[in-house]
């Protein structure tokens, strides 16, 4: 018998903003994407969830590194972009909803 | 210069470069928030630019001396109200909004533009509170980047009481949470712009403030300019950042100081 889409594994998404490009380093922002229908994460006005506080702590919960930070771009040494480095992490699981 | 018992001080002049706001507390007369909430409640369309006249006790706000005092500490006795100004209204059950910059990614390292944020209610966080991200001032980052952050360490969401006055430089990274309450969530915003150069520095600035040097064991319990402007790290960014923002800082703060212009 088929199983349904629900019930096979699916591809949760974590966008975690590092201080440094080591995977050791303190998170300063963090995104998950879950695979449901309608899913969005908001910005909140309370006091954020903070369930890892480095990318090393959601891989020894099981999370996988599937892109490190680009490192290649122009480096300038007088101006800012972007906050941190982004890791974008995956776990495959079956998730309600 | 006119009262002078308003203007900012050498710390907060320096935490604004940090940070990128300041908020003052005007003690507007009795029952004025109220009324100008209550007018906003009631209008149906938005006036765009036109929202002074249509609710003209707003300049009571922009005159009073606590704001006029910030104004013309971080821009000069000579800095103009943009014409552009515009009522945000988030009404109940209204969703979140995500960071951006304003504009086009032409920033500007010195202080020569900012928003006045005024809020005639009090703002919980239910009510969908403007969210900014301090010391993200200096970042040139397209909106198109900020894409897949959502919440980050150090953000401030701007919970306050009515009547309060936000100023925030204009390339700070802002954003709102979701209005869950029933009621609708009020903010006019305004716009300033320097006019002149400093060619000295237009607050209360004390000289003496400049010369206790550095002193490392500070670091974010800084009260001296010197110091915040050296060691304020609001995000905890990294060594290279930090670095950055100093060097930026330090540009900023001698442009305020008038060093350009001798």
């Amino acid at each position: 018998m088929t199983k349904s889409p629900k019930e096979l594994p699916r591809q949760r998404l974590l966008y975690l903003h590092a201080r440094t490009p080591s995977p050791l380093s303190a998170i300063l922002g963090y995104t998950p994407i879950e695979p449901i229908k309608g899913f969005r994460p908001e910005i909140v006005a309370e006091e954020a969830e903070w369930p890892y506080q480095t990318v090393h702590d959601a891989v020894v919960d099981g999370w996988q590194i599937i892109q490190f930070p680009h490192l290649q771009a122009p480096f300038d040494d007088r101006d800012l972009d972007v906050v941190g480095y982004e890791f974008i992490l995956q776990k495959m699981e079956v998730v309600d909803g | 210069m006119g009262d002078q018992s308003h203007l900012l001080t050498d710390a907060e002049v320096a935490n604004f470069i940090v940070t990128g706001y300041h908020i003052v507390h005007p003690d507007l007369p009795p029952g004025l928030n109220e009324k100008i909430a209550a007018q906003l409640d009631a209008l149906e369309d938005n006036p765009g630019d036109a929202i002074t006249e249509t609710v003209p006790d707003l300049h009571q706000v922009l005159d009073h001396p606590v704001v006029v005092g910030a104004l013309s500490s971080l821009l000069g006795d000579t800095y103009e109200v943009q014409s552009h100004r515009h009522w945000h209204c988030k009404p109940a059950g209204s969703g979140f909004m995500s960071w951006h910059q304003d504009s086009t990614n032409n920033r500007d390292h010195h202080i020569n533009r900012f928003l006045g944020l005024y809020y005639p209610t009090d703002i919980t966080p239910e009510m969908g509170p403007t969210v900014i991200v301090p010391g993200t001032q200096f970042r040139n980052a397209p909106t198109d980047r900020m894409a897949t952050y959502t919440n980050i360490k150090g953000q401030v969401p701007l919970t306050v009481k009515a009547g309060t006055v936000a100023f925030t430089h204009y390339d700070l990274w802002h954003g709102t949470a979701a209005n869950r309450s029933t009621v609708k969530r009020h903010m006019i915003k305004f716009l300033f712009k320097r006019t002149t150069e400093n060619s000295a520095p237009t607050w209360n600035h004390e000289p003496e403030s400049l010369t206790g040097g550095h002193n490392w064991n500070l670091r974010g319990q800084a009260k001296d300019p010197v110091n915040i402007l050296s060691f304020a790290n609001p995000l905890g960014v990294s060594q290279s950042d930090h670095y950055k923002e100093r060097a930026i800082r330090q540009t900023c703060w001698n442009h305020l100081l008038g060093k350009d212009a001798q």
